[in-house]
């Protein structure tokens, strides 16, 4: 179905080749994974697949790409719409019109398709897609497991071979995740649609895929079935972190497959590690918060204590009010009944200089912290504007990501090196609160690896709170002491990452899912286990 | 589900009426229409992102009100009349003749001043209404597909407006989040700047990805007929600027 033959990328005003020599053939109804660090080229590689690279932005392609035997060189991107169809990462920038049903038939109508035709295609993609009751509805009212649905949808009604879509469960809780990889598994399967998907959590679409092209740092690509690629890669899920820290002689990539090769590890009687009991005092104080807006209840009675030196997770599916919470922790506004006290104080009262030395906040899109022109520049502002040492927040940024370009402008860093910025100039600040907004998303497991260990040392080294709203719970299992979980804008449940993660079989981790009912969440969980008994 | 006008019309109405203002050059018929079109756009809100371009182009107006009028009295050519009060003159080198900064106001120099802010407020708040009425989105839907390059262009331009509301609010209550409490230009602007760019690249792509402009010819799904109210509403507001043009 889509063959590269000796396919070269290089940018305009670039010394780095993206993508060199590369040549593969998928087959039809083939599901396959592109994996890689970030910045590795994931996005190039499949916008060259329906020509938006180089024919959109530039750039000089060597070899040829043909999908169905037509070749991207000759034929505009457009031209190729009823043969590929391209879900991006963000699809609500991508919508053009602002009714699911006119968006359904946009490209038809772009193509002069007949208005019966058009009729029956958008029915026919409604009842797939189960998205016929929100027919009518606003696009901006969609949920984000809706609306990337509906993007899906937006594709399908071409009746594409090639479905490309990039990070498509980026933004999306565990169970729209799954909603949404379970509308591909069929498509694969019933339709024999051919996909291609680039996804940073692996644990979330491996099982499903038939084989991986992993783009490596250093400018190699291979391309084998799961088994093989992920035997020797460096990115890899934690339920093959599982099968190397046990030694398995197979790596499986489901559930079910590890769970048959661990059953002698989960028969054994484990003695539970005894957990100390932390040295607790009341830093957030939240009582019997209400929020709501234009009618809507965001926040019914919520109510609950963070100590100091404690890590929470807040989770929930989307529009559970997890950043309405936020808002209110960090005194963005005051809730309309109840109250929130950081450390003692009002945090709408905060301004200023107090309010950097009390509540440090990362905010969802990290980047809207930075307007310097280099790294350098934003980290001696983060310095003058907290009286340090000239240095002090270029240091802790060292820290964190050592290979960063002093440079380099923010725009052009990786998502995992903005990130740290932003951290460290927060952290300059000193700030007794840590708050963060969804820093994951977008992150490969290197960086968030990183990120997880910079805020363990803050929360420790300092005995401070860090609270995180998000929706990875493969990082809430390795990071956090606690989950307070949201729905419908109220608490139901407030525990351990332990107790609350295994008692719902949705947001589980994988390790928790293969090695269930025994209470481990990570790899390093169940290596512990084994070495004390032993 | 209500019967909508179609979107040309809102936005032709627009552009009549704000050629009337401008032709007419009255302040207070050019307030009075401001005034109608707000409580247009108050009964016919629904919640869409859109909405809020009116409030916005507002705003943009009362400020370049501000400036104008503040430019208005400190620079000018002098308007006899009622005296109000007296700005010191500032002595300007002899290579700069005819300007004089500072001096007398008098009431005529102000009113001419704030008249002429008004009617510039008035044609940005037609503009954001018509955009507030009718999204530019749906506007690109009845545009013929020979105008593609054009159709483009607009939607991209036009989408910039509210989004740029939406972000900018974002982006400030970030920065409030860490304690910047003035409002620097350069803080809210480059971040903005960045975005967007990044978005209206993305947009593009998707509507390229997805086969518009490629055919010459383009089919309607639920095609928006133009009614005869259409007619109506289009022919009572030729009159008006009319009216206004030839008074």
């Amino acid at each position: 179905m889509i063959t590269f033959s000796n396919v070269s990328l290089i940018y305009p005003q670039s010394t780095k080749t993206i993508l060199e020599d590369l040549s593969f053939q998928i087959e039809e109804g083939e599901m396959v994974l592109v994996m890689g660090e970030t910045g590795s080229g994931k996005s190039s590689l499949l916008r060259l697949i329906n020509g938006l690279v180089p024919h959109h932005t530039g750039g000089i392609l060597a070899g040829d790409i043909s999908v169905d035997g037509i070749s991207t060189r000759s034929v505009k991107p457009g031209s190729l719409a009823h043969l590929v169809g391209i879900v991006g990462q963000n699809p609500i920038n991508g919508f053009v019109t602002d009714i699911v049903e006119e968006e359904l038939a946009f490209s038809m109508e772009a193509l002069n398709f007949a208005p019966d035709v058009m009729r029956k295609r958008v029915e026919e993609v409604l009842d797939l897609l189960s998205l016929s009751a929100l027919r009518n509805r606003s696009i901006a009212t969609l949920s984000g497991g809706e609306q990337q649905r509906l993007a899906i949808g937006a594709a399908l009604v071409m009746h594409p071979k090639v479905l490309v879509l990039d990070e498509p469960t980026s933004a999306l809780d565990p169970i729209a995740a799954e909603e949404v990889l379970s509308v591909l598994h069929r498509l694969v399967h019933d339709l024999s649609v051919t996909v291609i998907i680039a996804e940073h959590r692996l644990e979330r679409v491996i099982q499903f895929v038939d084989r991986i092209i992993y783009i490596e740092g250093n400018g190699d690509t291979s391309i084998g079935t799961a088994d093989e690629i992920l035997k020797r890669s460096e990115l890899v899920p934690p339920i093959v972190k599982l099968a190397r820290a046990l030694n398995l002689s197979e790596i499986g990539t489901s559930v079910r497959e590890v769970r048959r090769q661990t059953e002698d590890v989960r028969s054994v009687e484990y003695s539970r590690p005894l957990s100390s009991p932390k040295n607790s005092s009341l830093a957030i104080e939240i009582s019997h918060v209400s929020h709501s807006y234009t009618g809507k209840i965001a926040l019914n009675d919520v109510s609950a204590t963070i100590n100091h030196g404690e890590i929470v997770a807040i989770m929930g599916r989307n529009g559970a009010g997890k950043s309405t919470l936020l808002h209110s922790i960090v005194g963005l506004h005051s809730p309309q009944s109840g109250e929130v006290k950081v450390n003692g104080t009002d945090p709408t009262t905060l301004k200023g200089a107090e309010r950097r030395k009390s509540i440090g906040y990362v905010p969802q899109e990290p980047s809207d912290l930075l307007f310097a022109s280099s790294v350098s520049e934003e980290c001696a502002l983060a310095d003058r504007s907290n009286d340090l040492i000239p240095g002090t927040t270029a240091s802790l940024l060292n820290r964190l990501v050592p290979d960063i370009s002093a440079n380099a402008h923010p725009n052009d860093l990786s998502e995992g090196q903005r990130l740290a910025l932003v951290l460290s100039i927060v952290l300059s600040g000193n700030p007794e609160v840590l708050v963060l907004d969804e820093p994951t998303r977008g992150l490969d497991y290197r960086a968030k690896n990183l990120f997880a260990i910079a805020l363990k040392e803050y929360a420790t080294q300092f005995n401070r709170p860090v609270l995180l709203a998000t929706h990875d719970v493969e990082l809430v299992a390795e990071l956090t002491d606690r989950v307070l979980f949201l729905a419908e804008g109220e608490i139901v449940a407030d525990g351990t990452t332990l107790e609350v993660l295994l008692s719902s079989p949705a947001f589980a981790p994988q390790v928790a899912k293969v090695m269930s009912p025994k209470p481990w969440l990570t790899v390093s969980d169940v290596v512990h286990a084994i070495e004390a008994s032993s | 589900m209500k019967k909508q006008l179609h979107p040309l019309t809102l936005w032709i109405c627009s552009i009549l009426l704000a050629i009337g203002v401008v032709v007419l050059d009255n302040a207070f018929i050019a307030l009075a229409i401001v005034g109608a079109v707000a409580v247009l756009v108050y009964i016919r809100r629904d919640g869409s992102p859109w909405q809020r371009s009116f409030a916005l182009s507002i705003r943009i107006g009362l400020t370049i009100l501000a400036i104008r009028t503040i430019v208005g009295i400190l620079i000018g050519v002098p308007i006899p009349g009622t005296k109000l009060f007296t700005l010191p003159i500032l002595d300007l080198p002899s290579w700069m003749p005819g300007i004089r900064i500072g001096g007398v106001v008098t009431l005529e120099r102000l009113s001419s001043s704030l008249h002429e802010g008004v009617i510039i407020a008035t044609m940005i708040a037609l503009f954001g209404a018509a955009t507030s009425l009718t999204s530019p989105h749906k506007l690109l839907r009845v545009t013929p597909s020979f105008i593609y390059e054009v159709g483009i262009t607009l939607v991209i331009a036009t989408s910039l407006f509210p989004q740029l509301a939406t972000s900018a609010r974002r982006i400030r209550t970030a920065q409030k989040l860490r304690g910047f409490e003035k409002i620097e230009l350069r803080s809210i602007a480059i971040p903005l700047l960045e975005e967007s760019l990044s978005r209206s690249l993305q947009l593009a792509a998707t509507m390229d990805a997805r086969g518009y402009g490629i055919s010459r010819k383009r089919s309607r799904y639920r095609p928006q007929p133009w009614l005869m109210r259409d007619n109506l509403v289009l022919l009572f507001a030729l009159a008006m600027t009319i009216t206004m043009v030839t008074r």
